[in-house]
């Protein structure tokens, strides 16, 4: 009786885990299921068996989205940690108007994602242009949404608003660590960036290796942002994987077969988070 | 223990409660829904269904018309939630509903009689067996073509181009008097659909449509000459217009900041709504040197289906009656400034006058996109075409390459 588990404890977690499978796993199954038919939504279907997931792999198309949302989720990814990392420690120092700043830092995540960026894409269209017209600069005398570089307009706009919870994390990892550290290595000589380097990096680790996680998963799955600002175009150039999925599934009648592209994300996403915790994990080991 | 089950209780209770459905109203009163894929149309609807209301206190009509409605219609489909009443476009939606078996048939309905004939016929082309079976009642036609600001036209003193080269002498000698000749709106890439659908049908082979689906023929070979006219007018624009959305393109030719506009009637109203005084009509777009060749792109706008499934089907065509009768019909357009699929009902609005005797020669093409399967993306791949003219790519390699992603999108969807 004492190793047991009180039943009570079990209760508590019911209704979430009842909420959970109802309204995420067993659609999730039901996708899956799908994955193998014909579907287009509606209507009669039968089983195709595994044609839909080698079809993709013939799909220019969903070649190209991949390796877009890659290309992108490594720029963002590296950009909102080194950003958030850097205004974590700013903030973390003894600066005035410390916690005015943090909640000015922490707005955009307040803020809904498709809000920003219909703001972002007023702004892109009809500030800018005008703006640099008067400067005098041709580069951003257009809107730059409707160029090659609409992929840009869309990355400064995710990294903005992603860099508030990046930075909240990295900030509560800075407070965890000991003041008596630093003391000790400010004794024995050690100054400036070598701290950060030898110092607040490692105790943080377990903080970046969170982060890292987390944008990765997050900017696979991009979306909003890329709906609002740019639909996917010009062309098919700012095209993710989750916009072709939803543009094609439910406006092209692929139901099934965007089904199997969605499964084929969602393993992508896990292959690559557990690849992330075992080689960052890793990484933290060296420092304890 | 109690008190422990309680908070699971409670959710199941609410689970419960959120899958049951809300049973039928009081008796004698029924309740439909109609469904809208058509935004700018709401306002009207509301005023008709009021209408209606006042003639029949027994039946109630719920109008729907949410954003990307397109796709909300598909997923409330894969959810087996079809509205009584949908009110939707000739197009790839339309064909794929009449297909599937989820609309009634309304054969020997006495309202069919009131409706014109040849947009009948366009809905019938859209059937996949393509069956005679009336799975919808047309009921609005749109035009798209050019549509040009008056005062600019009367200011410059120059005539209405009624061939492909008078059309670009004229867009010339406004760009050459300082006025910019097109206003194109490519950050919303349908619009990119407009200048495609006027050139198609004249400047392509009549039966391409058909001929593409038995794999015949192929865009690369057709459709050079549609792509190089294109470039032509892309030569002529003179704003961003990779970066101008249609919203903001709206505002700008309603303020006289460009000659003309490529598009349908449906931007009319807007227009209106930023300048009330605007003196704007349609032209028919010239694509070829023969006059009598070039057509008016003229579509079902709006047509009535009835879900197959419905429990009220006598107050959904009672509305579809109502709706057909001349008055009313002819309210419609008036607030639309659309065409009437109900016989003898006219639009005599001055801002679409310019294409009223294109139209009653019968030189009238449907959308041709409309024949394409759902899922070719038509708006993407002119986009792109678009964009890479941006970028200055060589035009004879930017045309090839554009045709033959047209081939290979369409080939995928096999």
């Amino acid at each position: 009786m004492k190793n047991k588990i009180s039943f009570h404890f079990y209760l508590m977690i019911l209704p979430l885990v009842v909420l959970f499978f109802v309204l995420h796993t067993f659609p999730f199954l039901q996708g899956l299921f799908y994955s193998l038919t014909n579907w287009k939504g509606y209507g009669p279907w039968e089983f195709t068996g595994l044609h839909n997931y080698t079809q993709m792999f013939r799909d220019p198309k969903i070649a190209e989205a991949y390796l877009f949302t890659f290309k992108f989720t490594i720029c963002a990814t590296l950009l909102v940690n080194i950003l958030s990392m850097s205004i974590a420690c700013g903030l973390n120092a003894k600066i005035k108007l410390k916690n005015f700043l943090r909640a000015v830092y922490f707005l955009p995540y307040i803020l809904g994602s498709l809000v920003v960026s219909y703001v972002f894409k007023q702004i892109f269209s009809n500030i800018i242009p005008v703006w640099a017209k008067a400067l005098g600069i041709p580069a951003l005398s257009v809107n730059i949404l409707g160029t090659n570089h609409a992929w840009l307009g869309i990355l400064f706009v995710t990294v903005w608003q992603s860099l508030a919870f990046n930075t909240i994390i990295y900030l509560s990892g800075l407070q965890s660590i000991d003041p008596d550290v630093y003391e000790a290595a400010s004794i024995d000589g050690c100054t400036g960036f070598r701290t950060f380097r030898k110092i607040t990096f490692p105790l943080i680790a377990p903080f970046f290796t969170i982060n890292m996680v987390l944008c990765g998963k997050g900017f696979l799955m991009m979306f909003d942002q890329v709906l609002a600002l740019t639909n996917g175009g010009p062309g098919t150039t700012t095209q993710t994987i989750a916009v072709l999925i939803y543009k094609r599934g439910f406006n092209g009648g692929q139901f099934a077969y965007q089904s199997a592209n969605a499964a084929v994300l969602f393993f992508v996403v896990i292959g690559l988070s557990l690849f992330q915790m075992k080689f960052l994990e890793r990484r933290e080991k060296k420092y304890e | 223990m109690k008190k422990a089950l309680f908070p699971v209780l409670v959710i199941l209770a609410l689970l419960s409660s959120a899958c049951t459905k809300q049973s039928g109203a009081a008796s004698g009163k029924v309740t439909l829904e109609l469904f809208s894929t058509k935004p700018e149309n709401q306002t009207t609807y509301q005023g008709l269904i009021s209408a209606f209301h006042a003639e029949n206190p027994d039946i109630t009509i719920n109008l729907s018309s949410p954003p990307e409605a397109g796709t909300v219609l598909r997923s409330r489909l894969t959810k087996n939630d079809i509205p009584d009443l949908i009110a939707l476009g000739g197009d790839a939606t339309y064909r794929e509903l009449s297909s599937a078996g989820v609309l009634l048939d309304l054969s020997g309905q006495s309202f069919l009689d009131r409706i014109n004939g040849s947009y009948q016929q366009m809905l019938y082309d859209l059937h996949a067996d393509k069956s005679k079976t009336p799975y919808g009642v047309p009921y609005a036609a749109n035009g798209s073509g050019i549509l040009y600001n008056k005062d600019i036209f009367s200011q410059y003193n120059v005539a209405l181009p009624e061939t492909w080269d008078a059309l670009l002498i004229t867009a010339k000698a406004f760009k050459a008097a300082g006025v910019n000749p097109f206003l194109l709106t490519f950050a919303n890439n349908w619009t990119t659909l407009p200048p495609w659908n006027s050139m198609a049908p004249v400047l392509a082979p009549a039966d391409f449509g058909l001929d593409r689906a038995k794999g015949t023929t192929s865009f690369a070979g057709t459709h050079e000459k549609v792509l190089e006219q294109y470039i032509q007018i892309l030569d002529l624009c003179g704003n961003d217009f990779m970066g101008t959305s249609y919203d903001d393109g709206n505002k700008a030719f309603a303020e006289g900041k460009a000659a003309m506009m490529i598009n349908g009637n449906w931007s009319i109203a807007e227009f209106l709504k930023t300048n009330p005084g605007m003196k704007v009509d349609m032209l028919t777009f010239p694509s070829s040197n023969d006059k009598s060749k070039n057509t008016i792109t003229s579509g079902v706008d709006v047509a009535f289906t009835v879900s197959a499934a419905t429990k009220n089907k006598d107050a959904a065509l009672k509305f579809i009656e109502f709706m057909t009768r001349p008055e009313i019909s002819q309210r419609y357009i008036d607030e639309q400034f659309a065409f009437s699929a109900v016989k003898g009902v006219d639009q005599n609005n001055p801002t679409v006058q310019g294409v009223k005797e294109t139209i009653a020669e019968g030189r009238v093409s449907d959308f041709v996109d409309h024949l394409y399967p759902a899922g070719f993306d038509l708006a993407s791949i002119l986009s792109a075409f678009a964009l890479n003219y941006t970028n200055r790519m060589d035009n004879t390699q930017n045309i090839r390459e554009t045709l033959q992603n047209c081939d290979t999108e369409y080939n995928a969807l096999q």
